[in-house]
């Protein structure tokens, strides 16, 4: 099965850029973990190591076999995910008033994470399957549509806000990626358009609401729901152009900035190396979502290369939503940042992500003749 | 129909890039807009949030007596207090704190849950109530070190010390007066806080060398104990409306003693009226009186024209001069002057006053330091009246020489009694000897300051046996007479001056002044007992505090009895002969 080919088409500067990502992704982590909080936090950042020891294991065994065998065992990883989430349900620990987490010994696993991968693969296989020069009908995406629902709404009872709006959005993504009928197109944009205040009145609990409500105005209750935001904005913008150097960042150490080392390192980063940190991290990011983007196109397989997009859908809606939350252009909503935050699952799952573009990327050559 | 999938891939392609540029564009503009179009603002939010402008005070220096004793001292006290802002549960942290604080939940409650930056929970707590509340880890509360000064004396030299204000303030007495050398210093610190407050009151800081400096007095506590006791004694006794006494060391002018009576007490200064707190000793000019007499006498004697045995008619009790009668309380007819003044004759005084004339007389009071300031170092001192010679009328000279028609403070009075006692010298009055840092450092030493020469030694040591025979069989002061020491003093009864301007019958100042022991005066005393109901003569009502104010103080400070002496020598003379 190994083909010398492989080391030859060995995609390097995705290798590169996913470490560059990952070093300035412990850089800030050090300072959320250091300067600030208790020093019980302070063991994370040895932690995050070994997540990303784990987070690379898992991306070389990503790569080794041919995607070709998730297109071929794609049912069984969904299945398999799914069981998880359903497992969460009743196995899962409390923690913050939702249940999103399996023990695992001392480590814990979000399963909604890996969910992710698994609603890739399996919409993948699924539209690589249908592919069509017309475009999807409504008939057509009735399929897809059970299959992400099944998860999504295994996340959203946990209650995963985030997560869930981050699978919708990748699958509506790689849909769009895919063609769709303008008619049914169309159909679907009323469809969301009345379905939005029906889950503001039913769908969403009082404290999601509240964290909309905060984002269109937050001084509104600044000590509570606006808290995090004003802070965080504080934080962001008091580090100017070029910062206020590393683990020099008051915000951070005082603690006035909430879940530094997660969902709020972003403005931890951008409190230390100021807009020219912030920016650069944003570049490298669009570097990598760039290359991904270049894989996809590269591939000749209809499901490498919507494979690929969904992997980058992936890193940018988490991306965007995260930082556009942590600036205030978004509501707040538990979205990591990829690479960044602290966190096992996440690692884990944006290695997955990079040992699937590296995947296809050093298999481009079974298409070459 | 069939198009190229590979340019549909690649349109496709371009569409997403187009949109993650256009987003990732979006936040990039963000990430400009806070940073550096709305950095500076933001950053001024950031610094107003963690920095706190903190002033470290120093502690206000102690007040010390001579030997060191503490008579106020500044001691740390914590008060709580908090930010609701902070609070996040009012009910719970209310009822947990309640019980410690003593103050009931409710009030405490709704303290918690005001919309204010800070609210003060209680002042001044103490320190296992401190360790108590901090213990409950409630986040939002500031524990602010506070100073309160205590008086640990208690009404001991009230008026003396004064007061401070509970900012600290030097407000009467001592502490007003010595206000910028007890003022404890401060600076201002930035320090960072953290988003629970933490750091707002912080680890405690070496504030040494921003303590005010410590004073010490030439007061003796103990001696101002014997003085205010025998005080409060002659004040009661005499169903008196108050007193004073000054005990003062005559060769330096240092103030051992100076006592008022009713006490004041500084620890509860707002108890008090002003009446009460004032140093009257200083402070409030009266009419000395027969004491004045020794001053005269003394004129007499260093102006050469007169002498202690030159003899004076007395004219029976009753001498006319003008419109007015000057009377004695006994009917005297020739006396010398030594007699005119242990019996206290009036019109013998007019008659010595006359012989010197007033310019002669007006010298010599205004150089034994009547009509003008001592300069003690004490705040609202009065100068006291002395008019002018010129403008004295005829009876104004007799008058003036018994004490009449001249108003003194009760330490001025002493000083001048010291300046006999130590030989002619009028010494400056003072109540502090050193001003000490905080680290123990003497930074500034009182030396005696001599204010000039009043009258020769001669003169001194004669009137200083004249003095004597004051308290012999037959004087006015025989109730001042110690065991074992020989006493010098004057006794005075003056009329006081009603609000009409004439003296008012029945309301008298009774005083004694003088000095012991006669061989080496060790003290100048001064009592004065106003309004006395059960007799007025200074002599039964001020001399037996003298006494025993001499007498203890004497004893206190290990002074020989002369008496002893001759006794012990005698007996090392046998012994020697043996």
């Amino acid at each position: 099965m190994f083909d010398r080919r492989l080391v030859q088409y060995f995609d390097w500067g995705l290798l590169g850029l996913t470490s560059l990502i990952a070093a300035m992704g412990l850089v800030a982590l050090y300072s959320a973990v250091t300067a600030g909080g208790p020093a019980a936090e302070r063991v994370l950042f040895v932690k995050q190591l070994i997540w990303y020891g784990v987070g690379l294991a898992a991306m070389i065994v990503t790569f080794v076999f041919s995607y070709k065998s998730f297109e071929r065992w794609g049912h069984m990883i969904y299945l398999g995910s799914v069981g998880l989430l359903v497992a969460v349900i009743f196995f899962g620990k409390y923690v913050g008033g939702a249940k999103r987490w399996i023990a695992l010994g001392p480590a814990s696993i979000q399963p909604s994470e890996l969910a992710k991968v698994a609603v890739i693969i399996i919409l993948a296989r699924v539209y690589a399957k249908m592919a069509t020069t017309s475009g999807f009908n409504l008939r057509d995406l009735v399929t897809p549509a059970i299959l992400v629902l099944i998860p999504f709404g295994l996340i959203v009872q946990q209650p995963d806000l985030g997560t869930a709006m981050v699978v919708a959005l990748i699958a509506a993504s790689m849909t769009l990626f895919v063609k769709i009928q303008n008619r049914t197109l169309l159909t679907m944009a009323i469809g969301c358009g009345c379905a939005l205040p029906l889950a503001w009145l039913f769908a969403l609990k009082e404290y999601q609401k509240q964290r909309v409500l905060t984002f269109l105005d937050p001084e509104r209750d600044p000590l509570g729901h606006g808290y995090h935001i004003i802070q965080s904005k504080i934080a962001i913008g008091s580090g100017m152009f070029t910062g206020k150097g590393f683990l020099k960042g008051t915000q951070n150490t005082l603690n006035f900035l909430p879940e530094q080392h997660t969902d709020f390192i972003f403005s931890v980063l951008a409190e230390e190396w100021g807009m020219l940190g912030a920016l650069g991290l944003i570049l490298v990011f669009l570097l990598i979502l760039a290359w991904g983007l270049n894989i996809a196109y590269g591939c000749r397989d209809p499901f490498g290369t919507i494979l690929c997009v969904g992997v980058v859908a992936m890193i940018f809606w988490q991306v965007f939503i995260n930082i556009g939350m942590v600036m205030g252009l978004l509501p707040v909503v538990g979205v990591t940042l990829p690479f960044i935050s602290y966190g096992g699952s996440s690692i884990i799952t944006m290695m997955i992500g990079v040992g699937i573009l590296m995947n296809v990327s050093m298999r481009r050559f079974l298409f070459e003749q | 129909m069939k198009t190229d999938p590979s340019r549909k891939v690649r349109l496709r392609s371009a569409v997403v890039s187009l949109l993650f540029v256009a987003l990732f564009g979006t936040i990039a503009v963000r990430a400009a807009q806070l940073q550096v179009v709305k950095g500076s603002w933001l950053s001024s939010r950031a610094e107003r949030q963690y920095q706190r402008v903190l002033t470290v005070t120093g502690k206000r220096g102690t007040i010390v007596d001579t030997n060191g004793d503490p008579l106020a001292v500044s001691v740390q006290a914590t008060s709580i207090a908090a930010d609701p802002r902070l609070i996040k549960d009012p009910y719970g942290a209310a009822k947990r704190m309640a019980p410690r604080l003593n103050i009931s939940r409710k009030v405490l409650q709704k303290k918690l849950a005001s919309k204010r930056h800070f609210v003060w929970l209680k002042r001044e707590v103490t320190p296992d109530v401190v360790e108590a509340i901090r213990g409950l880890d409630i986040a939002g509360l500031h524990f602010m070190a506070e100073t309160s000064r205590v008086y640990p004396a208690k009404t001991q030299a009230g008026q003396l010390l004064g007061f401070a204000s509970i900012d600290g303030r030097g407000l009467e007495g001592v502490e007003f007066f010595y206000e910028k050398q007890l003022q404890a210093s401060s600076h201002k610190i930035q320090v960072a806080k953290d988003a629970l407050g933490r750091g707002f009151d912080g680890p405690p800081r070496e504030t040494t060398a921003l303590n005010g400096k410590d004073v010490q007095l030439t007061i003796d506590r103990n001696i101002q104990f014997i003085t205010e006791k025998a005080l409060e004694e002659a004040v009661t006794t005499h169903e008196a409306r108050n007193g004073l006494a000054v005990v003062m060391a005559p060769d330096s002018g240092a103030v051992l003693a100076l006592a008022h009576y009713p006490y004041f007490n500084p620890n509860a200064f707002g108890d008090f009226q002003r009446d009460d707190w004032r140093n009257r000793a200083v402070t409030d000019p009266f009419e000395p009186g027969s004491t004045m007499k020794i001053f005269s006498a003394a004129a007499a004697i260093d102006s050469g024209l007169v002498r202690a045995d030159s003899i004076f008619y007395c004219e029976n009790g009753a001498y006319r001069i003008g419109r007015n009668t000057v009377h004695d309380t006994k009917e005297h007819g020739w006396l010398s002057l030594q007699q005119i003044v242990k019996y206290s004759s009036n019109i013998g005084s007019v008659k010595v006053a006359e012989t010197i004339g007033a310019k002669t007389l007006h010298r010599y009071l205004t150089a034994f330091g009547f009509g003008s300031r001592t300069g003690i170092d004490c705040p609202g001192e009065t100068p006291g009246r002395l008019s002018g010679y010129k403008s004295w009328s005829a009876i104004d000279n007799g008058a003036i020489s018994f004490g009449q028609g001249v108003s003194v403070s009760a330490l001025q009075l002493t000083a001048a009694a010291a300046a006999i006692a130590n030989g002619g010298r009028l010494m400056q009055p003072y109540l502090v000897k050193a001003i000490i840092d905080a680290s123990g450092k003497v930074v500034q030493q009182r030396s005696p300051k001599t204010v000039r020469r009043v009258v020769s030694p001669q003169t001194a040591r004669t009137i200083q046996k004249i003095l004597h025979t004051v308290t012999t069989s037959g004087g006015t002061g025989e109730a001042a007479a110690l065991e074992g020491y020989t006493v010098c003093g004057k006794t005075g009864t003056a009329q006081k001056i009603g609000p009409d301007g004439r003296y008012a019958p029945g309301k008298y100042v009774s005083s004694f002044l003088g000095f012991a022991p006669a061989e080496a005066p060790a003290l100048a005393i001064l009592v004065v007992v106003d309004e006395p109901r059960k007799s007025h003569y200074g002599g039964q009502v001020a001399g037996p505090a003298f006494r025993t104010i001499a007498q203890e103080t004497l004893h206190y400070l290990n002074v020989m009895p002369a008496h002893g002496m001759e006794r012990l020598r005698v007996a090392i003379d046998e012994e020697v002969k043996g």
